[in-house]
């Protein structure tokens, strides 16, 4: 599989990667000098995970994600003005400011909404399944989440009714090592959370998360599985988060040794240095797709902070359609 | 060393006394012994003496203040001495505060700060122009509600006034109550309330009792000093027969009936400001003369508010002259806690039969009216028989 | 047009079998659907007449509005079956968090045309975990419509407009009303959202009530008017969005209201709407506002006991004197 992808992918998968790293390194500055309310999670390391399982999926087909989301967003072909926009609170933000970083929905391109709950996309990703399969299409519905999520009910409940009704889901658990400040060795009965699978009859795989062909490959296979109405799938991509749960976490569960550690473990690093070794990226081009993506995000800031802020009363907007 | 002058307990029953009116005010001098302060009891006014010498430095309750027994009224000290700390310093509304004009319908309203409406009623009231405080509420805990509001604005109709002005009468004098009539007030409450009154009449020939009186008055008056009357015999008659119908001179204790040693037979006078009855001790043993010079001393002394609670204390049973005031018959109210009271009417000249024949006799109406809880018509009934037949028949005093 | 007599269980069926053959898009999804039509009878026929669209799930409650949820997002216009109302608290972060808050969180990107039904109330000696009245927790979750209907007229045309509604419904129904009949009007009957009913006219006092209580204010009424006080009740219907201005019409007429519910007195719709009245109809009130509710405990399984804490139509006509100071 890996031969097969082109490399016109592949760079299109790096360039896709570092995208995300950009976005969510400026994420931190914007929120470190104050402009973004509230919190922010970021998925700096995870790359390969949202790049990796996107990079399969056609833009009608549906997506689920988290706090954490603004990879899967990006990956999935989010417009970075409208969420930078969004970060900030302006009116031209992808939810009109209502929603902020934990919230972000494109519905035009089947990103069914990031989810403040964990947990919370499981039951509606079933009905995004549920609704391919009454249509009769052969779109699939791909649930994002992290390991923690793994534990609640609604987890269980929706892989067992993925199971028995072969819905066309890919549940993809990126397990970060961490739920919050809880290290996933305490709080999983399993240390692959993949092992679930078997409870509900599903196939459950589990892979190097921060090897994004490894990725790729694995979220192909479940989704021609899917596509073909075979059922769902349970893929868990081993990777580790490397900033805090939010930006500001003091981290105190954790040794900076072994975050130093899993920086060895760059999805980036080790992606460039496969392309770079096949040839299929200079440090010519590499200089070219930062500055390209650099100028991007810079657009994107300067749409967002030049953008109207939303008028107070438009907080009693958007609620019903028929008031 | 400050003194503490305290409402003092001037009787066995007494329970709380009205500061009736300051002698001395705060800061000046007072002597031991000297009058402080006039307090009206139960039964009556009494100047209460300093009990101590030194600057009256604080009045603790004003005029008009009932305080109960023991409760500190006032601090006596020398200038300058620390004085101790007291609560109920606080001056409340006195009770016997004038009422305001909108309440003189005759009832007692409490002074209210707030009225009790229904919102819908306000509202109504306010575009009718109806005064809210002239209504009584019909309504719970007395609530204003709308009926009350459309009612009142009815009446205005048919009765074509004005509602917003209260009813001008020409100036109605207005007396408080308080002092020996507040008392006299609640007392003839409680007792025509509480006391199941029955009434008995008789019409007496007063002709013997007149001879009597002819007889022996020049007699009383050498020795008491004074002239004898009719109610100084009533009051000899009415202690024999109590004598001799211990029932009669009783009181109702609840779950027992008190037949009492003593014999005090109580005089009731009238007063300017009020009924007040003086009372001679052991009646029974005292000869007409005794009564007579006890009676005008304490009649004397009570139109100058000089009697002391001995003198008002201790009735067992009270006699009702009303002859002077030319009235015929009274039915009297008992005066509690007693059994039972003579009210007598006045001696007219009237046709009687006797013997078969016509003949015009001095009568006079005897009406007795006694507890019901203590005695029946019967006994009652024996009693004013028997103070008939002497009436009738003096001679038998010495029997 | 002639009315006809049917039980509001039949009424259900009806409209959802008119809808559903008028729109592919509908389908139902909740427990115990397809062997008996619904645990009352309420969907009887439809599985057969609608093959795959009405859908038996799991015991997942959270998944099962979740499917219904997802699905409205993706083009479908889900009917989610609680089963009993008691267990809307096993959804609770998909019904509250998730259904009402998505469209507004988002910015307004998507509709929700999600119908959440729910049979509920007591006297059944259902015990308390199948007896709740919880209409009054999604008052407080604004995003979500609120319906409780009483009569099989409104249950039909009240099911077919929240059907057609592209807003969330949570739509609640008297698990003792499904055999209770009344008369429903022929071909297409629709009953907007958000309208109460004057359903007996007066002028001594406003009686505001909802399914169960409906009936008991009726019933209160019928026996007031023997004491000369004639009650104006009015069948809310639709809790949220209220229709404060058919109340205001009558409060203004009676000066006085009493509201009328089964679910239990402490927080309940009653608050809710005393409140409002409160706030802005005070200066027509010639009384306070009474509530007529169950006694807050959760309800008692034995017959006896059961009736006790429940409102009963002598608790109404007491409420209704006090107010009028009879």
């Amino acid at each position: 599989m890996k031969s097969s992808v082109s490399t016109r992918e592949m760079r299109r998968l790096y360039r896709t990667m570092v995208t995300i790293r950009k976005f969510e390194t400026l994420a931190g500055e914007l929120f470190a000098a104050g402009k973004i309310p509230g919190f922010i999670h970021l998925s700096i390391g995870q790359e390969a995970s949202s790049v990796g399982v996107c990079s399969v999926l056609r833009p009608d087909d549906y997506i689920a994600t988290t706090h954490r989301g603004h990879g899967h967003v990006i990956a999935k072909g989010g417009d970075l003005k409208k969420m930078i926009a969004e970060l900030i609170g302006r009116k031209t933000g992808y939810c009109k400011g209502k929603g902020g970083s934990m919230h972000i929905a494109d519905f035009s391109l089947g990103i069914l909404g990031a989810n403040g709950v964990v947990g919370g996309g499981f039951p509606i990703i079933i009905g995004a399944g549920l609704s391919i399969k009454l249509r009769h299409t052969d779109q699939v519905a791909v649930c994002f989440f992290g390991d923690g999520a793994s534990n609640r009910g609604t987890f269980h409940e929706a892989m067992n009714m993925a199971s028995i009704w072969k819905l066309p889901i890919l549940f993809v658990c990126e397990n970060n090592c961490y739920a919050s400040t809880t290290p996933t060795s305490y709080a999983c009965s399993v240390t692959n959370i993949a092992a679930r699978a078997a409870g509900y009859n599903i196939p459950g795989v589990t892979v190097d998360g921060n090897d994004i062909l490894a990725v790729r490959e694995a979220a192909g296979k479940a989704v021609d599985r899917a596509r073909r109405g075979e059922g769902p799938t349970l893929l868990e991509n081993k990777t580790y988060r490397r900033r805090g749960h939010f930006e500001g976490d003091p981290q105190k569960y954790r040794t900076r040794a072994e975050v130093a550690e899993w920086e060895k473990n760059d999805p980036l690093l080790r992606f460039a240095s496969v392309l770079k070794k096949k040839k299929l990226l200079t440090g010519e081009m590499e200089k070219e797709m930062q500055e390209g993506i650099a100028k991007e995000l810079k657009e994107a800031l300067a749409f967002a902070e030049q953008s109207e802020w939303p008028a107070p009363e438009e907080a009693l907007e958007d609620m019903f359609i028929n008031p | 060393m400050a003194t503490t002058v305290i409402m003092p307990k001037l009787g066995l029953t007494m329970k709380e006394g009205t500061i009736e009116k300051w002698l001395k005010q705060e800061g000046d001098r007072v002597e031991k012994g000297e009058p402080l302060v006039e307090i009206i009891t139960e039964k009556l006014n009494f100047q209460y003496e300093s009990p101590a010498s030194g600057i009256l430095r604080k009045i603790l309750h004003p005029e008009g203040k009932v305080v109960p027994v023991t409760t500190p009224i006032a601090i006596i000290a020398e200038e300058g001495e620390a004085l101790p700390e007291f609560e109920a310093i606080q001056s409340e509304v006195p009770i016997e505060a004038p009422m305001p004009a909108a309440a003189a319908q005759g009832e007692i309203k409490e002074h209210r700060e707030r009225i009790f409406a229904s919102p819908f009623a306000r509202k109504t009231a306010q575009e009718k122009g109806i005064d809210l405080s002239l209504l009584k509420g019909s309504g719970p805990g007395g609530r204003i509600i709308q009926t009350d509001v459309i009612s009142a604005v009815e009446r205005v109709q048919t009765e074509g006034a004005k509602p917003s002005v209260p009813p001008q009468k020409p100036a109605d004098k207005l007396i408080p109550l308080k002092g020996i009539r507040k008392i006299i007030a609640q007392r003839m409450t409680e007792s025509f309330r509480d006391t199941p009154h029955f009434y008995l009449s008789v019409e007496v020939d007063m002709s013997a009792v007149q001879d009597l009186k002819e007889r022996v008055k020049d007699e009383v008056e050498k020795r008491a000093k004074v002239r004898l009357t009719l109610t100084d015999i009533l009051v000899k008659v009415v202690a024999r027969a109590l004598k001799e119908h211990p029932i009669m001179n009783s009181r109702f204790e609840g779950d027992q009936i008190r037949l009492l040693e003593e014999i005090n037979v109580g005089v009731a006078i009238a007063l300017d400001d009020g009924l007040i009855v003086p009372v001679v001790h052991h009646a029974d043993q005292k000869s007409l003369t005794e009564i007579a010079s006890v009676i005008r001393n304490l009649t004397r002394r009570a139109r100058r508010g000089k009697l002391t609670l001995e003198d008002v204390g201790g009735g067992t049973f009270t006699l009702s002259n009303m002859g002077m005031l030319g009235i015929d018959k009274i039915n009297p109210i008992i005066n509690p806690p007693e059994c039972s009271i003579l009210g007598v009417g006045r001696t007219v000249e009237k046709p009687v039969v006797q013997g078969g024949e016509i003949k015009i006799k001095p009568m006079a109406w005897f009406s007795l009216s006694s507890d019901h809880r203590i005695v029946d018509g019967a006994a009652a009934g024996l009693f004013l028989n028997h103070i008939h037949k002497i009436i009738e028949n003096p001679d038998l005093l010495l029997v | 047009m002639p009315e006809r007599m049917i039980s509001c269980a039949v009424a259900i069926c009806e409209a959802l079998t008119e809808e559903m053959a008028r729109d592919e898009a509908i389908f139902i999804i909740g427990e115990d659907l397809v062997a008996h039509g619904g645990i009352f009878g309420q969907f009887k026929g439809l599985p057969e007449r609608f093959p795959g669209r009405v859908i038996d799930s799991p015991i997942s409650e959270s998944c099962i509005v979740g499917a219904g949820l997802g699905a409205a997002l993706t083009g479908m216009r889900p009917l989610v079956d609680m089963h009993f109302a008691d267990f809307v608290t096993c959804a609770m972060d998909e019904i509250v968090n998730q259904t009402a808050k998505i469209r507004y969180m988002f910015g307004g990107q998507v509709k929700v045309p999600l119908v959440i039904w729910a049979p509920d109330g007591a006297g059944l000696s259902a015990a308390a975990h199948h007896s709740q009245s919880l209409e009054s927790w999604f008052i407080h979750a604004p995003g979500l419509k609120v319906v409780v209907p009483s009569e099989p007229a409104d249950v039909k045309g009240l099911l077919k407009a929240a059907i057609r509604d592209d807003d969330p419904v949570i739509f609640f129904q008297h698990k003792k009303l499904f055999a209770r009949e009344g008369p429903v009007p022929e071909g297409e009957h629709i009953v907007p959202l958000g309208k109460a009913a004057v359903k007996r006219p007066g002028g001594s006092v406003t009686i505001l009530t909802y399914g169960s209580g409906f009936y008991m204010s009726m019933e209160a009424a019928n026996e007031l008017a023997g004491m000369g006080i004639e009650a104006e009740v009015i069948d809310l219907r639709t809790l949220k969005p209220l229709d404060f201005e058919t109340i205001a019409d009558s409060i203004k007429k009676t000066n006085r209201a009493v509201v009328v519910h089964e679910a239990c007195l402490s927080g309940g719709f009653g608050a809710e709407v005393s409140a409002r009245i409160n706030s802005e109809l005070f200066d027509y009130l010639d009384a306070p506002v009474l509530r007529v509710a169950a006694k807050d405990v959760p309800i008692p399984f034995s017959p006896r006991l059961e009736n006790f804490v429940l409102p009963k139509v002598e608790d109404v006509i007491k409420a209704v004197r006090q107010v009028t100071y009879r």
